[in-house]
């Protein structure tokens, strides 16, 4: 441990010596009695000297947790001499908090495990400790300083916030899942009657069709079918206030997303587009659900100027017949771009905007309120290049539930069916 | 706060002593008070303990001054002074460590403060047998010449034994 010591004790022992000596010029038995005291707090100072040798382990009952949560722990701590003050303080990021206070000041006499509990206040990967130890005499005139207990990691996962209604691809993949093909097949959902062709099994003939027209008829049905949907993250930018932001918004949407369309057995895949490109090929399963989320929580805005296109991903990332769910605050023309780009591709695309309006401060000034209508005017104008292209797009506010977004993109394409018939 | 307005008060008290016992230098005794509160304020303020040693070092300056120009015999109240020095010293100290939002077990505070007690207890019993020592009929002369030479070497000794570690 490293000592440090108080300045005072020198500064007692320089004002008792400098009153001994002038009692003894003086003559003054006074001027000695008033350095006394200060003589004594010099010596009982210079005598309070002793490394307690103090040495702390931080053990985190999990290693995973959900947002909200309580995460208990210990803290052990051993020294070699008792301790009068010990203060610690738990390294932690901004978005744990320990429930009782940190840092805190107790006393330890030999050993003493102390229990603490940890607040994860949102998500994201993080480090826990180390422990900074300062222990003091009980006076205050020498303090010993060490770093101790490690880093403990801790993930915690984004609360998912429940989806009702997914939004359907305009085309299914031929694996079998929970999502009713638009195609005629073998299925349960009946889709129309049709006549008998040989190699027909007698069970799907339909007998009341089948003796209104007096020739055999059967029953088509829709199959029941997986699809891919690949969640095509912008992290180009990242517009926030506080702990909320478009980043938060979008690991949030992208969490509950992935958590409900996997729960369908359907294949999900990841692609962060941004100044750091990572991507993970679309599966089906539990794993894969925890292997994005854990992808998720990594996720942070990294500056770059270099110029990027779809060009660079991997081409199994964006597997044909694909439902591309974009999540972007529409703020970096390469994403704006990419995804226009993807569109012509022939992906049936969905581009919700997370929007970053709420996060930003519009200004007092004429010229700063010019400037937000401005950017509010080209915001609408690249919603409408996107609607042009027949991409449907919705804007998604804080504090708005996901589900009517969700909603709101169901609508616009059973609106765009109808038109088009 | 609390704790700072109790060493100002410490401080006041030393000054007050100095003056009311030398009322002719009453008033460069409380100018030098004046000052040294001014020191202290600053340190306090500024969570700097750089000047604490001067401030106390005027008050002691003012003592001296008061006991410079007095006529009678010894004074009994030298103890409580250099314990109200090493009070206010404490409390101000006291008073920057408070100023780091630490929660901290309420025995540990006492056991502070009755450390803090104790010592000033202590130091005003020392003085307390300086002065009675002084009083005793054991004779002057060069012995306690050598012995207070010693104390002062031992005292520079351990500040800079202390400040060079």
């Amino acid at each position: 441990m490293t000592r440090i010591d108080s300045s005072r004790i020198v500064a007692y022992a320089g004002l008792a010596a400098f009153g001994l000596v002038a009692g003894l010029v003086a003559g003054r038995v006074e001027l000695v009695a008033v350095a006394a005291p200060l003589a004594l707090a010099a010596v009982v100072g210079a005598g309070l000297v002793r490394d307690p040798g103090v040495s702390a382990t931080l053990t985190l009952d999990r290693e995973r947790a959900l947002e909200g949560d309580d995460v208990g722990g210990t803290i052990a701590l051993s020294s070699a001499a008792p301790v009068d003050r010990l203060e610690l303080y738990v390294s932690l990021p901004r978005e744990l908090q320990l429930v009782e206070g940190n840092p805190r000041a107790i006393s330890l006499a030999a050993s003493r495990t102390l229990d603490v509990a940890l607040r994860c206040e949102r998500w994201g990967a993080f480090a826990v400790g180390p422990v900074a130890l300062r222990a003091r005499d009980r006076l205050g005139f020498h303090s010993w300083e060490a770093v101790a207990g490690g880093a403990q990691p801790l993930r915690v996962y984004p609360s998912a916030e429940t989806v009702r209604a997914l939004l359907a691809p305009l085309e299914t993949q031929v694996f079998v899942g929970n999502q009713t093909a638009r195609t005629k097949g073998d299925g349960i959902e009946f889709a129309d009657i049709r006549e008998w062709t040989p190699g027909d099994r007698v069970r799907s003939i339909n007998w009341r069709a089948t003796a209104r027209r007096g020739e055999l008829h059967v029953n088509q049905q829709h199959p029941e079918r997986n699809t891919d949907v690949v969640l095509f993250l912008d992290t180009f930018t990242d517009v926030h206030h506080g702990m909320r932001g478009t980043l938060d918004m979008t690991v949030r949407a992208a969490t509950s997303i992935a958590h409900r369309y996997l729960q369908r057995k359907d294949r999900v895949g990841v692609v962060s587009f941004g100044g750091f490109l990572s991507w993970l090929l679309p599966e089906s399963g539990t794993r894969q659900l925890y292997r994005i989320v854990d992808s998720l929580l990594q996720m942070d805005v990294v500056l770059s100027f270099a110029a990027k296109g779809i060009d660079i991903l991997p081409p199994r990332t964006l597997p044909p017949k694909a439902l591309v769910l974009a999540l972007s605050p529409l703020l970096d023309r390469r994403s704006a771009a990419a995804l226009l780009d993807l569109r012509a591709r022939g992906f049936d695309l969905v581009v919700i905007e997370v929007s970053p309006v709420p996060f930003v401060d519009p200004g007092a000034g004429e010229l700063a309120q010019l400037a937000y209508r401005l950017w509010r005017l080209s915001r609408e104008s690249l919603r409408m290049r996107y609607e042009q292209a027949g991409v449907p797009v919705v804007t998604w506010q804080d504090g708005q539930a996901l589900n009517v977004v969700l909603e709101e993109v169901t609508a616009f394409r059973r609106h765009a069916v109808l038109t088009r018939a | 706060m609390i704790l700072a307005t109790l060493a100002l008060i410490a401080y006041a008290g030393v000054i007050v002593e100095a003056a009311a016992r030398a009322t002719s230098v009453a008033a460069l005794i409380g100018a030098l008070g004046a000052v040294g509160v001014l020191m202290l304020v600053f340190v306090l303020w500024r969570a700097d303990d750089e000047l604490l040693p001067w401030a106390l070092l005027l008050a002691g300056l003012g003592y001296g001054l008061s006991l410079a120009v007095r006529h009678g015999g010894v004074a009994e109240g030298a103890p409580l002074v250099g314990a109200g020095l090493l009070l206010c010293g404490e409390l101000v100290s006291w008073s920057l460590d408070e100023r780091f939002a630490i929660e901290a077990d309420r025995s540990i505070v006492a056991a502070r403060g009755g450390a803090l007690a104790g010592l000033v207890l202590g130091g005003v019993l020392l003085g307390g047998l300086v002065l009675a020592v002084a009083a005793a009929p054991l004779g002057g002369g060069l012995g306690w010449t050598v012995v207070g030479a010693a104390a002062v070497v031992a005292l520079l000794g351990l500040a800079a034994r202390l400040s060079r570690s």
